[in-house]
């Protein structure tokens, strides 16, 4: 039970730490912004040790956060294997592919209101389909490397980009895209200078949301047919030998992974749309 | 009415042009490899008409779908566990579950972000790392502690796994949402000596209406494919997920492509739906439509 | 005063006369596989011992073995190498019976890519279960000196999914197949048997024992689990023989039970009587020989075996004394 009460303890003081320092000078620079969620996120660490120890929770059932740590530190030629195959052969390929298709798409249905008319409803509508169901069809299509990891990322983030960016496109203001007319604008100057800036909070929304779908796809196309290693394949083969700390450990490498990944996005989205209300605190 | 249809069903017969194509080309393979073990040949004309028959096609012409979802849907009673309406009816409670428990606490979590700084700064980071942490890893774990607290239903888990991808573009979009209004209006208010809470409900939640709706639509589409991701490992017993996964392991594809397809109108309603609520907000709001 | 609180606390379940609840949880779906438990449930078996059973259907996620550490389950459905790997972990699983007498576990080859022995198997892909089934193949592959982790001269493991496409696809030169299950399924796509090579795992002396009744040996400790045990055995023994004496009807009998509604009166009649091939030699009794040569595969697993020690009290021949007398 000491264990219980000493982690509580631990959570009530961090709360208040971090809320103190939320109000301080300290918490309105970088080294405060890192530290506050840092230190959340070791409270939450040290209230699931102490559950897990107080209440003396199997290891098959849930393991200790120490016990991860300790799999982590001695495995990871085999994580970063895993990391490498699912990561970037699967999820980050088939990201790049399906953004730059839905790009090229979306600038290509921009030009003919014909096929945007036409699109636009079905893309709308596939965007919103359990398309992870797709899986099992693309493994069987592409074999079971990372070639169909790749394809279902594609499927997956393809209609989320092209709908928001769509979207985006007609975000400009008439009044906007009036004045370059008068400017003598081509439609080119006014797509490049006024529309895809203009859209570009919402592009970058699409971004956000395809980048949690890629990590998830890559690994759901792992549970039905891959080789010997990858993070979908480890999670689904540890499960079944118990091992549930390498299981955590490759969700912890997965969140590690998603997590990079969304950082850049939202980095790139804060130079590119610094004139967004929203990127002003 | 002619002029918005006639696009979309024009693209829409392409995609089907090219779907009877890619069926003929990717099922000849087999068509082919049959006959040579048979040690016999096919033409081009014999085997055209047997790529759109196969039981285990790679890719089954549209016609082997809808017949599949026809007899899905129409061909049994309702309650049978064979009918489609069924398996769709069960993800539809569990979607509905779990948009109703993502939607809640999207919007708790925004508005506590919006508010607290220390929320903001400690929770904001962990809810974005939640989601890239994959669901499908985290459900068996889920459906054991579930158990261990003793709760033995399998709807439970579902609905939880539902939320948990549901909830995220609620909250990334209100946050954006409540923060939109830009200084100048944030001065006005000011100017009238409006309090906090005068604020968030004068000027900070009704600007947020918009993005609330516009993510109400993918939160949804989330909330289903959460469903359907955690009707895999729940056993896989009922539920248009189940479905899937049994068709494609049981080698019957035609199962798994009608289940895809009755996803696909689930996911269809849901959307009218939201789509209809969102309208009639965006009208009372005095948002022209 | 205690004890005799107990006691009267006993006699009054007794004289309630209450249905002991035992929950099972299955391998993987409803199908002929587990026909016993479905014909012990359906014809009453269980019930004319005084028990309530829930049955569990399991999945391509469900590790039985954690959801009975999870306290889901009384009584698991399990291959042996799976519950001795536990037992390894650290969750100590007994077996208590052993319906399936031989193992129906085979790797199933197109012939075409000139296949003939084991021998000819390095350098091609095979297809292989995982999720705690992986393991009668590792030992195998280890005792032909084949190695795993796709260096040269070894083999190519894929991870097949829930089919047979791997090898309808030609993604892999062979894969694992059951004799109840999925070699119907590359029968069913049409390929026709002298086309096929197998392997089955009992012919090749690797043969591991399939589908064991496992409990958690804390709880057998208690005498009143260790009687619902021995009922429990008893009813689901009956079933599996009233199963192999009328295989249609329990094909019946599982197909009601199909949640899913996906399985197919043919498939589950034709499993069944598989199965009833698997099942025919054994009354229940654990057959220790067989499971002495299982940990010995095992064991043979090169440098890196399945388990590193042979197991102590990994089996018990109480229930089953008591079941069959």
């Amino acid at each position: 039970m000491t264990w219980l009460g000493g982690a509580i303890l631990f959570w009530m003081a961090a709360w208040a730490v971090n809320a103190a320092v939320a109000r301080s000078a300290f918490g309105k620079g970088r080294a405060g912004r890192l530290f506050v969620p840092v230190l959340f996120g070791i409270t939450v660490l040290v209230l699931w040790e102490g559950v897990v120890r107080g209440f003396g929770v199997q290891p098959v059932i849930l393991p200790a956060p120490s016990l991860i740590g300790v799999k982590i530190a001695g495995s990871l030629e085999v994580l970063w294997a895993d990391f490498m195959q699912t990561v970037v052969k699967g999820a980050l390929s088939g990201f790049v592919m399906g953004v730059g298709a839905a790009f090229a798409t979306a600038i290509a249905i921009d030009r003919v209101p014909f096929l945007q008319r036409g699109l636009l409803p079905i893309g709308n509508f596939v965007a919103a389909l359990p398309i992870v169901g797709l899986a099992p069809i693309l493994v069987m299509w592409f074999g079971f490397d990372w070639q169909s990891k790749a394809a279902v990322v594609v499927v997956m983030v393809f209609f989320p980009v092209l709908v928001n960016l769509v979207a985006g496109l007609q975000a400009s203001e008439r009044m906007q895209r009036d004045l370059m007319a008068t400017w003598g604008a081509s439609y080119w100057q006014t797509l490049l200078k006024l529309r895809l800036p203009a859209a570009m909070p919402f592009f970058f929304n699409g971004l956000k949301i395809a980048s949690t779908l890629a990590l998830i796809g890559a690994i759901v196309a792992e549970f039905f047919g891959s080789p010997i290693y990858g993070m979908g394949f480890r999670i689904s083969t540890e499960v079944g030998r118990l091992g549930l700390d390498m299981v955590w450990a490759t969700i912890a490498v997965a969140a590690l992974a998603g997590s990079m990944l969304y950082g850049a996005i939202t980095l790139i989205e804060k130079w590119v749309t610094f004139w967004h209300p929203s990127q002003r605190h | 009415m002619r002029e918005k249809a006639l696009p979309v069903l024009a693209v829409l017969g392409i995609i089907v042009v090219i779907w009877y194509a890619a069926a003929v080309w990717m099922n000849s393979t087999w068509v082919y490899d049959q006959a040579e073990r048979a040690g016999t040949t096919v033409s081009f004309a014999e085997m055209v008409p047997q790529t759109m028959a196969q039981e285990r096609p790679l890719l089954p012409p549209p016609h082997q779908v809808a017949a599949e979802l026809w007899k899905g849907v129409a061909g049994q009673a309702v309650t049978s566990k064979r009918s489609l309406v069924y398996h769709g009816f069960v993800t539809f409670r569990g979607t509905m579950m779990g948009f109703a428990l993502g939607i809640v606490f999207g919007v708790a979590m925004a508005v506590s972000i919006v508010r607290f700084r220390v929320m903001e700064m400690s929770v904001m980071p962990w809810a974005i790392i939640s989601q890239t942490i994959p669901i499908v890893a985290l459900a068996p774990m889920i459906l054991t502690v579930a158990n261990q607290l003793g709760i033995d239903s399998r709807e439970v888990p579902k609905a939880i796994i539902s939320a948990y991808l549901s909830f995220f573009p609620v909250l990334v979009s209100m946050v954006k949402g409540l923060r939109s209004p830009d200084a100048m209006q944030l001065d006005l208010l000011k100017t009238y000596n409006a309090s906090e809470g005068e604020t968030f409900w004068k000027l900070r939640l009704p600007a947020s209406m918009p993005y609330f709706f516009a993510s109400l639509k993918v939160a949804v589409a989330a909330a289903l494919i959460g469903t359907i991701v955690g009707e895999l490992p729940t056993g896989a017993i009922e539920g248009l997920g189940a479905r899937m996964l049994i068709g494609s392991q049981f080698g019957e594809p035609l199962i798994m492509w009608a289940a895809l397809f009755a996803a696909a109108i689930l996911a269809g309603l849901l959307i009218l739906v939201v789509g209809a609520v969102e309208q009639m907000a965006r009208r009372r709001m005095g948002v022209p439509a | 005063m205690k004890k005799w609180l107990t006691g009267a606390l006993f006699a009054a379940m007794a004289g309630t006369a209450q249905a002991e609840d035992v929950t099972l949880q299955l391998k993987w779906v409803t199908q002929a596989q587990f026909a016993g438990y479905y014909v012990a449930q359906a014809k009453g078996f269980y019930e004319e011992e005084g028990l309530n059973v829930t049955i569990k259907p399991g999945g391509p996620d469900i590790a039985p073995t954690q959801v009975i550490a999870g306290g889901g389950a009384d009584v698991i459905v399990e291959w042996m190498p799976a519950a001795l790997a536990a037992r390894e972990k650290g969750l100590p699983l007994v077996n208590i019976a052993q319906p399936f007498a031989s193992s129906g576990m085979m790797l199933t080859c197109l012939k075409e890519t000139g296949i003939t022995s084991p021998a000819d198997f390095a350098d091609k892909t095979l297809g292989v279960w995982f999720f705690g089934n992986e393991y009668p193949f590792l030992s195998w592959m280890s005792q032909l000196g084949l190695a795993t982790d796709g260096s040269a001269g070894g083999v190519t493991v894929l991870k097949q999914g829930f089919n047979v496409d791997p090898l309808l696809q030609k993604q892999a030169a062979c894969i694992s197949t059951m004799t109840y299950n999925e070699y119907w399924q590359v029968i069913d796509a049409g390929i026709a048997p002298e086309d096929l090579v197998t392997f089955k795992y009992e012919d090749q002396g690797v043969a591991t024992l399939e589908d064991g009744l496992y409990v958690l040996e804390d709880r057998l400790a208690d005498p009143a689990f260790q009687e619902t045990m021995v009922k429990f055995v008893r009813a689901s023994m009956k079933g599996w023989k009233y199963a192999e004496a009328n295989p249609d009807e329990a094909a019946m009998i599982v197909l009601e039970n199909d949640e899913t509604g996906a399985q197919t009166e043919n498939h589950q009649k034709r499993m069944m009587g598989e199965v009833a091939k698997l099942t025919a030699g054994s009354n229940g009794a654990l057959d220790v020989a067989a499971a002495e040569r299982t940990v010995a595969s095992l064991l043979s697993g090169g440098s890196d075996p399945v388990i590193t020690k042979a197991p102590e009290g990994a089996w018990t021949s109480v229930i089953t004394d008591a079941a069959l007398q």
